[in-house]
This record gives structure tokens, sequence and C-alpha cells, in this order.
């Protein structure tokens, strides 16, 4: 089966090496593991601070292992430094 | 209520309406800026976060602490945008019927809306360069993401 583009919304010191949003072509299968998986080969700088962060989805966590299914847009979180 | 505010902090007014008959202990803390961080001079801050997930966030925490510590009342209003040295960031107050619950709940509040909610502090520097705040002193294991806890000092 063809591969799907996942829309990903950057935020902080990720808009360094992404802008404020980019996208990946994932298997249909595909966990959101390895929607980051595709963003450190995308550029590999980056991956220290992909490997620090959460992903979230309709404003909830969600778990890395998780499938996308029928997601489509999903939040990358750096670490929060608020306060 | 919004949580998040890209207006100045009017923490005063905030405080004057937590009154409540069975509150005999308020406290309010408010996180200012700094005009150093960690040896280096800071000119200002700016604040950026995921609006709708912060707000829904720290509603979240405020509801949880009101339960755990028994409060009257709880609020926390974070600012965004620019923000000048000994200027607001955040604000939390507490009210209880004892000060050890007031106490003890708003650093509870504080400390989960620095590691857990998606707000990010930029730090600007005298010598012109800037940098992402990365303080998440992730207190708690709240999530099985493979979020890797980075364990930084205190702002």
């Amino acid at each position: 089966m063809d591969k799907k583009t996942i829309k990903i919304v950057c935020f902080a010191g990720l808009q360094k090496y992404f802008g404020a949003e980019t996208s990946v072509a994932v298997e249909p299968e595909a966990t959101y593991s390895d929607v980051v998986t595709e963003l450190v080969t995308a550029n590999p700088e980056a991956e220290e601070v992909l490997n620090s962060c959460r992903i979230a989805v309709k404003e909830e966590f969600v778990s890395l292992s998780d499938k996308l299914e029928s997601v489509d847009t999903l939040f990358l979180i750096p670490p929060s430094s608020g306060g | 209520m919004k949580h998040l505010q890209h207006t100045d902090i009017n923490y005063s007014e905030l405080f004057d309406e937590f009154r409540h008959p069975n509150s005999g202990a308020v406290v309010l803390f408010s996180g200012e800026v700094r005009d150093n961080n960690k040896g280096r001079e800071v000119t200002h801050l700016e604040y950026e976060a995921y609006e709708p997930m912060a707000n829904k966030m720290i509603a979240g925490i405020l509801e949880e602490a009101k339960s755990r510590f028994k409060l009257n009342q709880a609020a926390c209003v974070h600012r965004l945008g620019k923000v000048e040295i000994s200027g607001c960031a955040v604000v939390v107050i507490t009210g209880a019927g004892h000060r050890k619950e007031a106490y003890d709940a708003n650093r509870y509040i504080i400390d989960r809306v620095k590691n857990d909610v998606p707000i990010w502090k930029h730090e600007f520097f005298t010598d012109g360069t800037s940098e992402w705040g990365q303080n998440c002193d992730c207190m708690t294991d709240a999530n099985e993401t493979g979020h890797k806890h980075h364990h930084h000092e205190e702002a």
C-alpha cells in the first residue's frame, strides 16, 4: 500500500530544525515511533531533541508504540520549560 | 477560566477574587523573570505554548489539586509572549482552611505546570544570543511515550 503523509506541528526549539510545520510519509501501519525515526532521518542534528519530545494528538499525549491509524496530524512537544 | 494570557498578569486583582469564608490561608506564588540565569545576563524572556492543550492541562491540574488538598480555591495564570525583567511569568493562588494545604497545593501546582504543561521559555541574553529553556525536572513519570527525563536546574 502507498505511504500516507502525516502533518507535524512543531514548537519552540524544534522549529529551528523543521519550521512550524513539516510532514513525513510513513507506511499505513506505522507507529508514532516510526514518525520520529523519519524525522531523525530527515534531520539527524535534531535527534537529541526529538528523543526528548512527547507527541500529542487532539490535545492528549499518545504512546510512541501506538499505531497512527486514522491520525493525520500530530503535535511534537519538546520538554516543558514554563514558569 | 483562561489560564494563558499575552498581557501583564495583575495578581493583586486575582488575589482579591480569592476571598472565601472557609479560607484561613491563601497563598500566592508569583514566578518572576530574573536578570540572570546560569551566570549569564538575561534581557527578557518570551513564552510560547501549545495553547489549547496547555489551557486544558492547567485546568485539569487545578481540579486535581483542589480535590487532593481540599482547597476552596485554586487559580493559575501563565504569561505568553515577551516578559520583561521582574515581570510576572506565572501566578498560582491557593486557598484552604489552613496554611499547610494552601502551601503544599501551591507548590504541587507550580511544579506540575513547569514540568508537564506544553509551555516553553525562550531566554534572551545581553550578548545578543538566545536559548530555549530546558528545565524539565520531571517530578512525575506522567507518560510512557519515551519522553527522556532531563534534569536541569530549577528556574
